[in-house]
């Protein structure tokens, strides 16, 4: 179990972290999802001891690692967690062995128990077979392989990830995640892992927080990010495609089109792609839009038009030529609505 | 037009551009070698090898010399891989206070000549053994033993003193690129920072502690002026003051064989510390977000270091010229500081007075020897940059098979030739007539083509930074106008490089005005320079004339420093935190 109480993070005046809660169970996979500078490299780095918070407690199980009121710090070897380096962070002089063995060493066991403990974590990410080469020597995926061995050989109980599959081509990423799932799975450990990646996030992630500016917008399961964003950081941030958000003006789609589910609201009513539709012609709850793109995914098409300069994104049926003007067909009722500052209202 | 078109068609592109540099470096590089190794081994003369191998005379001639050498050599390599790689750990690594002013300190050793430090040292040390007056010891009354004054172990010291700076340069550069998170992933297993310093960062930059100290060592092995400052008066030789010796009492095939030797020694050392890091993997670190390394903390220990840090640096750098300023005024090195008189810098010719020498502004030699240096180091600066320009161009956007190869080797060859050698192939080659054309010898001319060649690896090493940092797409922009080659180096590159180049100029420049090993066999009567006018002062034993002159190469090499530095910005990666 990993809790996280009102964590705050200052770099010499600037406000990286701040106000962070959030508790997740023995095991759990953590995903902290945003854009770069969001602070969730800050708070991954603050769970391995690499930082130290300058507000807030840390606890892993019953045990404080960090605890900003106490000015108290554990030390990153002792807290029983790994870490996957963005860059890998292998070791260059030292063979892919020796890489996994070096922490057992330091961890001071003996021949026998590291030898197959090293064995061990090689053969569950299927290294053992580049165990005598050097890191310079191996394709970057084999490299990111060797990482978690050793990350995971000393029996971690939190497994730390920063952003560890950005540096692979899209095949191997769609692998390693798989993988990364499969080695969590067989570890029972807890995850942290840090990702600006949202596929990564809905298809590993047992929760996610979704940070932006330093702060949590929403912790939930990655189902329920879809189904009922917080915010419209949020709405725009998750889903393939992500939501629509159209601008509403006093209740008026646009602010020209009056729909009572508005509620008489400013701000941005959410439509997603799969609840509109394109029209065959003009009528009184569509809008007109200039084709921009066309996407073809899993047998249907990803429309996407310019409708008053805003994107606008619907999964269509749509077959043959796409005409030169689409018209869009509101949903009875938006799924959300967002005050201008973003807000949920409904 | 067509032809020509049709003939360009046909070769490759820039193939004439390859073999006119290659023509070059043959004649700068590649002809002087040759001729010293063809000239040992005519008939007549290849005796000199035995006289020198094995003979009688040999073990004075070179298995002293060669010995003494290579103990100079591997004592000046670990001497400066641990005091510069101490210092760059410090500066680098740790939380230590007044790092950029370390880094900076330490990096200016390389700047004063080694004949400035050596005669620093004298003016402190020098004991009576050799005649003259004592040093600054002495004249306080205490007895400086012959070991340290003369002979290995301060040669050794001013010789370390000297080329730590480069020993610190390449370690620092090199664990700057210590990727914070190999530390730091270090740092999650638990290991101790002493674990995490001796098992990940060491190994690390192994290759570079290797690289400085093979380094250190060539350089080491072909320093003249310390070894000719402090060993020669008590018959310590080197091989560099060996061959100078012979060469300078005409027996020129002894000496030719000797540069040989030299060079050869020189090469197996730095051959093997390249077998060394041959022989490891190439620990280029894989590249991602590089991440903030942490630095270690000091503790207790953060005062004394930092001391220790400062006084190694100013021992080195500051107190050599404040004894230099004071010893060209004190009439007696051995009261250093009292009875400062300007006669060593602008007296009359007094008969009572240091037997009748002028003050250096008042000897004509000293005048003409200002203007020639500086022409000198002008006309070398401005060839070898010209030079390195079109071979960096060369090298980096029209590579031939074959030809790159060998164009690179040669300008990179005179890095591992000693000075001295050097200088002795250029006399082998250009001191007689060449068919039509008139020997060399005695002439700027010989000065100038062996300084220009000495220089080339550090000049083609900056042409390449340069141009290598213009994209080649910037060049192919303007060769799409139809601009021809030289209109585009005028137009695109030199613009885009010159700042760069400036510095690069101007550092060669400090290196040719505060060279001795080169020219101090090239250099007549008629072609005085002020490193070779300090050095006969030191030898006929006026030591503040040297000193004064010593002091006018080094303002006017510091002035040039400076303003390379300036030009240059802060390119010291190391000192961000």
């Amino acid at each position: 179990m990993i809790t996280l109480s009102h964590l705050g993070k200052t770099f010499g005046g600037a406000q990286a972290v701040s106000d962070i809660s959030l508790t997740v169970p023995e095991g759990a996979f953590l995903v902290l999802l945003g854009p770069s500078g969001c602070g969730k490299t800050t708070i991954l780095r603050m769970l391995a001891g690499l930082e130290h918070p300058t507000a807030g407690e840390i606890r892993f199980g019953d045990t404080a690692v960090a605890d900003a009121s106490r000015g108290y710090v554990m030390e990153p070897g002792s807290r029983n967690a790994g870490l996957v380096f963005q860059s890998y962070a292998l070791w260059p002089h030292m063979t892919v062995a020796g890489n996994v063995d070096w922490p057992l060493r330091v961890a001071n066991l003996g021949r026998e128990e590291r030898r197959a403990r090293a064995a061990e974590a090689m053969e569950m990410l299927g290294v053992a077979g580049l165990a005598a080469r050097y890191p310079g020597e191996i394709s970057g995926g084999q490299q990111q392989r060797v990482a978690i061995a050793r990350m995971i050989a000393p029996r971690p109980r939190v497994l730390l990830f920063d952003e560890p599959l950005s540096n692979l081509d899209a095949t191997l990423r769609v692998e390693m995640r798989t993988e990364l799932m499969r080695v969590h799975r067989a570890t029972g450990a807890t995850a942290v892992y840090v990702t600006h990646d949202q596929i990564e996030a809905m298809t590993m992630a047992t929760h996610v927080a979704v940070m932006n500016g330093g702060r949590i917008e929403q912790f939930d399961p990655p189902e329920r990010l879809l189904s009922d964003p917080a915010s419209a950081f949020v709405a725009r941030f998750i889903g393939t495609p992500p939501a629509n958000l159209i601008p509403v003006q006093a209740g008026a789609w646009f602010g020209r089109m009056p729909d009572p589910a508005l509620r008489g609201a400013t701000g941005h009513g959410m439509v997603r792609a799969e609840d509109l539709a394109l029209a065959d012609a003009p009528g009184p709850d569509t809008f007109a839009a200039q084709p921009v793109e066309v996407v073809p995914m899993a047998g249907r098409r990803l429309v996407t038009g310019l409708a008053e300069g805003q994107r606008v994104t619907a999964v269509t049926d749509l077959a043959g030529p796409v005409p030169s003007e689409l018209h869009f067909r509101l949903p009875p009722a938006p799924a959300a609505i967002f005050d201008p500052k973003g807000n949920r209202l409904s | 037009m067509t032809a020509r078109a049709g003939l360009r068609a046909r070769l490759p592109a820039g193939l004439g551009l390859n073999l006119g540099v290659l023509a070059l470096l043959a004649l700068l590089v590649a002809a002087p070698l040759m001729t010293i190794l063809m000239q040992t081994l005519d008939p007549e003369r290849i005796g000199a090898w035995s006289d020198v191998l094995a003979s009688p005379l040999s073990r004075n001639l070179f298995w002293l010399p060669a010995l003494n050498t290579m103990a100079l050599g591997l004592g000046v390599a670990a001497g400066c891989v641990l005091i510069g790689g101490f210092l760059a750990w410090l500066v680098v690594m740790t939380d230590m206070p007044f790092r950029g002013l370390v880094g900076f300190l330490a990096t200016l050793p390389f700047m004063i000549p080694s004949f400035a430090t050596a005669l620093a040292w004298g003016t402190v040390f020098r004991n009576g053994r050799v005649g003259g007056g004592g040093g600054l010891l002495e004249g306080m009354g205490i007895a400086v033993p012959d070991a340290l004054a003369w002979g290995m172990t301060p040669t050794m010291i001013v010789l370390i003193a000297h080329y730590y700076a480069l020993g610190f340069t390449v370690i620092a550069a090199a664990l700057a690129t210590v990727n914070g998170d190999l530390v730091e992933a270090a740092q999650m297993t638990g290991a101790s920072r002493r674990r995490v310093l001796f098992g990940i960062v060491l190994p690390v930059v192994m290759p570079a502690l290797i690289a400085g100290g093979s380094l250190c060592f060539a350089g080491a092995v072909s320093n003249f002026a310390a070894p000719a400052l402090l060993g020669l008066p008590v018959r310590m030789q080197t091989l560099s003051t060996r061959l100078f010796g012979m060469i300078e009492i005409g027996q020129v095939e002894r000496g030719y064989v000797l540069a040989i030797l030299l060079i050869g020694l020189s090469a197996v050392f730095l051959a093997l510390g390249n077998r060394l890091l041959a022989g490891r993997r190439s620990f280029a670190t894989i590249s991602g977000k590089g991440g903030r390394a942490r630095r270690f903390a000091l503790g207790r220990a953060r005062g004394p270091l930092t001391a220790l840090a400062l006084l190694i640096c100013l021992v080195t750098t500051i107190l050599p010229i404040l004894l230099l300023i004071a010893a060209s005024l004190a009439p007696m090195a051995s009261s250093l500081f009292s009875g400062w008189t300007l006669h060593f810098w602008i007296g009359e010719a007094d008969p009572a007075f240091a037997r009748g020498q002028a003050g250096i502004f008042n000897n004509p030699q000293l005048l003409r020897a200002l203007t020639l240096t500086v022409a000198i180091g002008a006309v070398v600066a401005f060839l070898a940059n010209v030079i390195g320009i079109l071979v960096a161009v060369a090298l980096t956007r029209h590579r031939l098979r074959g030809i790159s190869e060998a164009v690179s080797q040669l300008s990179f060859l005179p890095m591992l030739l000693p000075g001295i050698a050097f200088g002795a192939a250029y006399i082998a080659l250009y001191g007689a007539p060449i068919g039509p054309l008139p020997a060399l010898y005695g002439t700027s001319v010989l000065l100038a083509l062996a300084l220009t060649a000495a220089m080339l690896p550090f000049a083609v090493q900056t042409g390449r930074a340069t141009v290598a940092q213009i994209s080649g797409d910037i060049d192919e922009a303007a060769r799409l106008t139809g601009a021809g080659f030289f209109r585009r180096i005028g137009a695109i590159t030199l613009p885009l490089a010159s700042r760069g180049l400036l510095a690069s100029l101007l550092l060669c420049f400090v290196n040719v005005i505060s060279d001795l090993a080169i020219v101090v066999l090239l250099y007549t009567p008629t072609t005085p320079l002020l490193s070779v006018l300090s050095y006969r002062y030191a030898s006929d034993g006026f030591h503040q004339f040297a000193n004064a002159v010593t002091l006018v190469i080094l303002s006017i090499s510091t002035l040039a420093a400076g303003l390379a530095t300036l030009l240059r910005g802060r390119n010291r990666p190391w000192l961000s935190s």
